[in-house]
């Protein structure tokens, strides 16, 4: 009986150490080809960085009007185009790695299926980083003109702004992802709607007299001159 | 504005005329009657004077029946193209383009004197013309920029920014460094020309005058003249007031750096003419808004503010912002430090410029609110006197923009 137990244990084991033999080449090789692609990336972004900055790029792009500085100021298009070209090497290297697991081990079908679903990454990482700058840049449109208008609920507003991209992006992302299927559409869904209803009501049921007594007050309000119209800045 | 910029009959004129000695130039869409009315009397005035006799006045248009003249007592009367002649656009920056384009037109007729005028025609009278070209003839000045009777509570952006960085920046002391009304030599209508078709595409661009004097050391004079006119900024927001002409004085900032950073002191500038009685303005302002403004926006721009200044700065606003409102003072050590701050992430582009310049506006309406409860119960002198000392604080506050222009990492109190 003992003996039965050890043997079947033995070959278990022998199994796994042949499946491990088997897949060591392949994870070999795939380590291999990343580190090559990272030193290769790593010399392509410094190289052109390099170029760009003896060719005063960033003077160039922040010359115009409304250039991509104006969008991430705190990172220079010299920067931004370096770290675009690190990051698609290092993107080449994973999917030649995989090939070259693919080929040096006994699995099959693996790169296919990464191959498939690479560009929907890519696509929402895009998503991703343009959702955060946009989230951002409206937010804080929205914070400094609310500010200056004199509206005491700013912040609140602003960060509503800057929710309401980031939850509309992160929608899309997972959406592109095909992650969660109809639940997020779904989710999304009810979440928006429920986001306008619940406005609709405050407002219609809740703020009722304060709206009703606001719109008084406009109406009736005296010609009187406001305070700004006895200064002139200019 | 080249020549081929210039409507054929205008064309054909420059080629017929002689000599100009004087070209006095309506920087924006005026009155033609009026403009009649006032011309008729000013041709003999000049001419009696002696220094000039050969005069045309320029105004924006497309020829249209203007050019029919028959009337020999009028000067000659010319027409220039305006690019930026659409109402919506900023009146300074209409007028901008005007002083541009007259700047052009006076080279290419060889004017001796060039006068620019504001479009409502206040200054278009003898005595008034010759305030500005007195100076140029008599006392080889390149450039003459008008000073005109202040109110308390007039012109406070020119006060607080614009004239006193102007002075700090580039040794001139000047009133009104974008003033509508100014006179210029013919060799400074060349330098003006020159570099506004050389910035061509910067169409929205100012034309800051008393800069392009100082950079090429033309000399620059002052001229008391006894004219108000109508505030421009009426139905602005003031955030796109200050987005466009501090902006527009950052960015002329980022453009000299090299030249302003060598000069150290200011000069005083020879000024003629009576000075005019200062004009009370009344009633006093309730500057409870004004703070309640700044007080907003040190509650929700702090993260924005936190990007531009040092935190010494924030400290300070911080302290401000506590204060009882009867007790609320600016100091200037701190407004030209925020100013200067402002001046340096926008040439940085810490954060995007239309964001910079509308955190920049509580910041302002704190100092406005600050000037008004101190200048209350002073007279319009002491006002004056309270510009004086707050150019002061400009001029000795430029070590500290110098410094964190050439270091803005390693120098950040």
């Amino acid at each position: 009986m003992w003996q039965q137990v050890e043997d079947s244990l033995r070959e278990s084991m022998d199994r796994v150490f042949t499946k491990i033999a088997t897949l060591l080449p392949g994870i070999l090789a795939f380590v291999l080809v990343l580190l090559i692609f990272l030193l290769i990336a790593w010399m392509a972004a410094a190289l052109l960085r390099r170029v760009l900055t003896a060719a005063k790029f960033d003077e160039r792009m922040s010359s115009g009007a409304g250039t991509l500085a104006e969008w991430t100021p705190l990172h220079t298009p010299t920067i931004l185009a370096a770290r675009i070209v690190f990051w698609s090497f290092f993107m080449i290297g994973v999917l030649v790695g995989v090939s070259a697991f693919e080929a040096a081990s006994a699995e099959s079908g693996i790169s296919a299926y990464v191959f498939a679903y690479v560009p929907r990454v890519i696509g929402a990482a895009v998503l991703l980083f343009f959702g955060t700058v946009i989230g951002r840049f409206l937010s804080r449109s929205v914070l400094i003109s609310a500010v200056n208008l004199n509206l005491q609920y700013a912040r609140l507003l602003a960060t509503g702004v800057r929710w309401l991209v980031f939850v509309l992006t992160a929608a899309m992302v997972l959406d592109h992802l095909a992650i969660g299927g109809e639940i997020v559409d779904l989710a999304f869904g009810i979440l928006f709607g429920g986001i306008v209803f619940a406005l609709a009501l405050a407002v219609g049921l809740g703020s009722r007299d304060l709206v009703s007594r606001s719109l008084e007050r406009e109406a009736h309000r005296p010609a009187e001159a406001p305070v700004e119209e006895k200064l002139h800045h200019f | 504005m080249s020549k081929s910029d210039l409507a054929d009959e205008t064309k054909t004129e420059i080629q017929q005329s002689g000599p100009v000695d004087l070209l006095i130039g309506v920087s924006g869409a005026m009155n033609w009657a009026e403009l009649q009315q006032h011309a008729a009397g000013l041709l003999h005035g000049l001419q009696e004077s002696g220094t000039i006799s050969s005069v045309v006045i320029a105004y924006p248009g497309e020829g249209e029946a203007f050019t029919e003249q028959a009337d020999t007592d009028l000067p000659r009367l010319m027409s220039y193209p305006l690019s930026s002649s659409d109402p919506a656009s900023l009146p300074w920056l209409v007028a901008s383009a005007a002083q541009k384009a007259i700047c052009s037109l006076a080279v290419e007729l060889g004017a001796k004197t060039c006068v620019m005028l504001h479009s409502d025609l206040e200054m278009l009278r003898t005595e008034r013309v010759e305030l500005l070209t007195q100076p140029i003839v008599e006392q080889q000045c390149d450039l003459v920029l008008p000073v005109y009777p202040s109110r308390k509570f007039d012109g406070l952006l020119n006060h607080s920014i614009l004239a006193p960085l102007t002075r700090a920046l580039y040794g001139q002391r000047i009133r009104y460094p974008l003033a509508p009304d100014l006179g210029c030599s013919a060799r400074m209508c060349q330098k003006i020309s020159e570099s506004a078709s050389a910035h061509e595409r910067g169409e929205g661009s100012l034309l800051w005058p008393a800069t392009h004097a100082a950079i090429s050391n033309y000399r620059v004079c002052q001229a008391n003249v006894d004219v108000h006119h109508a505030p421009q900024t009426e139905g602005l927001e003031l955030s796109e007031v200050l987005t466009s002409l501090a902006g527009s004085a950052f960015a002329e900032m980022e453009k000299y750096a090299p030249c302003w950073q060598r000069v150290r002191s200011s000069q005083p500038t020879a000024t003629s003419g009576n000075i005019s009685p200062q004009i009370n303005d009344g009633e006093p302002v309730d500057a409870r808004p004004l703070i309640d403004s700044f007080l907003l926006g040190s509650r929700n721009l702090q993260e924005v503010w936190g990007l531009v200044l040092p935190p010494v700065t924030l400290l300070e606003l911080k302290k401000l912002a506590r204060c009882a409102p009867e007790s609320f003072r600016v100091p200037d050590e701190l407004w030209v430090r925020i100013v200067y701050d402002f001046a340096l992430a926008y040439r940085l582009r810490t954060i995007n410029r239309g964001h910079l310049m509308g955190a920049l506006t509580p910041l302002y309406l704190g100092w406005v609110a600050s000037y008004v409860q101190e200048v209350a119960e002073r007279s319009p002198q002491a006002a004056e006197q309270r510009f004086e000392q707050l150019a002061k604080a400009y001029e000795e506050g430029k070590p500290y923009l110098v410094s964190r222009w050439r270091w803005p990492d390693r120098f950040n109190p």
